[in-house]
């Protein structure tokens, strides 16, 4: 297979993933098809350099993530993604950086009883801060290491481990409100 | 090992993320720890019943379409590589020849500056090339959705008043073979820039307009006023004037100045530049 071949195999392959995350980075405004393009186009550009032993989805996210930086240094911010100026100032604020070395994973069980459904948990990690949202869904939905995780969002492990830890708290909080449709609905359209 | 501590680990360790040693000492801790044993029941049946079905949102067709349609128009290139760096080279060249043309007509004056413009901000100037002519692709292919169109240069400029930190002056048009299709607010890597997506007897034109300030810090601003690059078989032309700075886009040469300007129209272009069939 050539390699504009295996470019194109690879990203029909990944599609839903890179699109999930070009919504993400730029929190779902449609701006995230402009980010998606610059992206497959930087990667196509790139893609000599691209090592077949690392997983094709971590490196566009990679490059995904590095495009929307760009981004929201530049003026495109206030027209364009944002998403990660939006979430490091969020972090700067002083939200959800800190570890809490002594709380414990909430006990699921809450959530459990409710039985609450699949699609509820999906809204539920949209609805997390945006930091937060973000390790949660590399790593429950994409599937992603630790390792992956932090060279995509370009923090050390430590920082995955602690975002990961409350956004999974947090997330079960979410959950535990959600008596029914209606609260994380109304989360979603940020009533 | 105490519940506490061990119950800090149940996340890495039900994600794989454990050190042999420390995976050792919970399971450890789990033999012999009725509670802990009942919370670890409960994250793996949390799991099972929803992590484990949790997918990426199918990506809509739209998108599917659009991407497919980036990939086709990519394949008609090789993918960044070997073959990036020829073609980098021959855009290397490029730049060479028209700053020859430049130097052999353009008189010992000219070529003084030429010379200063071409090792200094050679690299600058194809990078604009490159980010111009990836913006125009991505216009003519209607892969950048425009923000306005079917306007008047009037209405268009009035548009993007206070969209941008400058001020957008757009021509005329002189020509009735002209028309201006489109425009949008868009970004040569991190300049924001107005993009206009022009048609001259039917052939794409884009015209970047962006701030003097940003044109300087790249180190354009200086002679010969019009710089001339073929990047990727397109034509870009990059030049100041009353306050912010161009670039050109087309598959047509000089030809493309007729955007801005009427063919019976002297321009200042560097000596020997023709609106026909430039290098
Ligand atoms: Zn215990």
């Amino acid at each position: 297979m050539d390699p504009g071949e295996e470019f194109e195999a690879l990203t029909v392959q990944h599609l839903d993933s890179l699109h999930a995350y070009a919504r993400l980075l730029s929190r779902d405004r449609p701006a995230s098809k402009d980010l998606l393009q610059e992206a497959l186009l930087r990667a196509f550009r790139a893609f000599g350099s691209y090592k077949r032993q690392l997983s094709f989805k971590v490196w566009m996210f990679t490059i995904m993530k590095n495009v929307s930086v760009d981004w929201a240094r530049g003026v495109r911010v206030r027209l364009l993604a944002g998403g990660w100026r939006e979430s490091e100032e969020w972090f700067a604020a002083g939200h959800g950086e800190d570890p809490t070395p002594s709380s414990l994973p909430l006990d699921p069980e809450q959530v459990l009883i409710r039985n609450v459904t699949v699609e509820q948990v999906r809204e539920a990690i949209k609805n997390l801060p945006p930091g937060l949202r973000e390790v949660v869904e590399l790593r429950e939905i994409e599937g992603l290491s630790y390792q992956s995780i932090a060279e995509v969002i370009g923090h050390p492990i430590g920082t995955v481990m602690s975002r990961l830890y409350r956004g999974r708290n947090v997330l079960r909080v979410l959950l535990r409100e959600a008596s029914s449709d209606t609260v994380i609905s109304r989360r979603a359209h940020g009533v | 090992m105490v519940c506490d501590l061990a119950r800090r680990r149940f996340f890495p360790y039900l994600d794989g993320e454990l050190a042999a040693e420390e995976q050792a000492s919970l399971e450890g801790h789990l033999s012999c720890c009725p509670d802990c044993q009942r919370l670890i029941h409960l994250e793996r049946t949390f799991r099972a019943r929803y992590l484990d079905h949790l997918r990426p949102d199918p990506a809509p067709e739209t998108v599917r379409r659009e991407v497919s349609r980036l990939l086709n128009g990519l394949s008609d290139h090789h993918p960044g590589g070997s073959g990036g760096r020829h073609r980098r080279s021959s855009t290397i060249r490029s730049v060479a020849v028209a700053v020859g043309v430049c130097l052999v007509l353009g008189g010992a004056t000219l070529g003084v500056a030429v010379r200063r413009w071409w090792s200094g901000t050679s690299a600058s100037l194809v990078r604009l090339a490159e980010a111009s002519v990836e913006q125009h692709q991505k216009l003519t292919r209607g892969l950048l959705p425009y923000d306005v169109r079917g306007m008047s240069p009037r209405q268009m400029e009035r548009w993007f008043r206070g969209k941008l930190d400058f001020d957008v002056n757009l021509p005329e048009l002189p020509r009735k073979n002209l028309a201006l299709l489109g425009g949008r607010v868009s970004s040569l890597r991190d300049i924001e820039v107005a993009a206009l997506h022009y048609q001259l007897d039917g052939k794409d034109v884009s015209l970047f307009v962006m701030p003097l300030e940003k044109y300087r810090q790249l180190g354009l601003a200086g002679t010969p006023k019009f710089k001339i690059v073929t990047y990727q078989g397109y034509d870009v032309i990059a030049w100041a004037s009353h306050g912010v700075a161009y670039s050109l886009v087309s598959e047509i040469g000089g030809q493309s100045c007729l955007v801005c300007h009427s063919p019976e129209e002297r321009l200042d272009f560097p000596t020997g530049f023709r609106a026909h069939g430039m290098l």
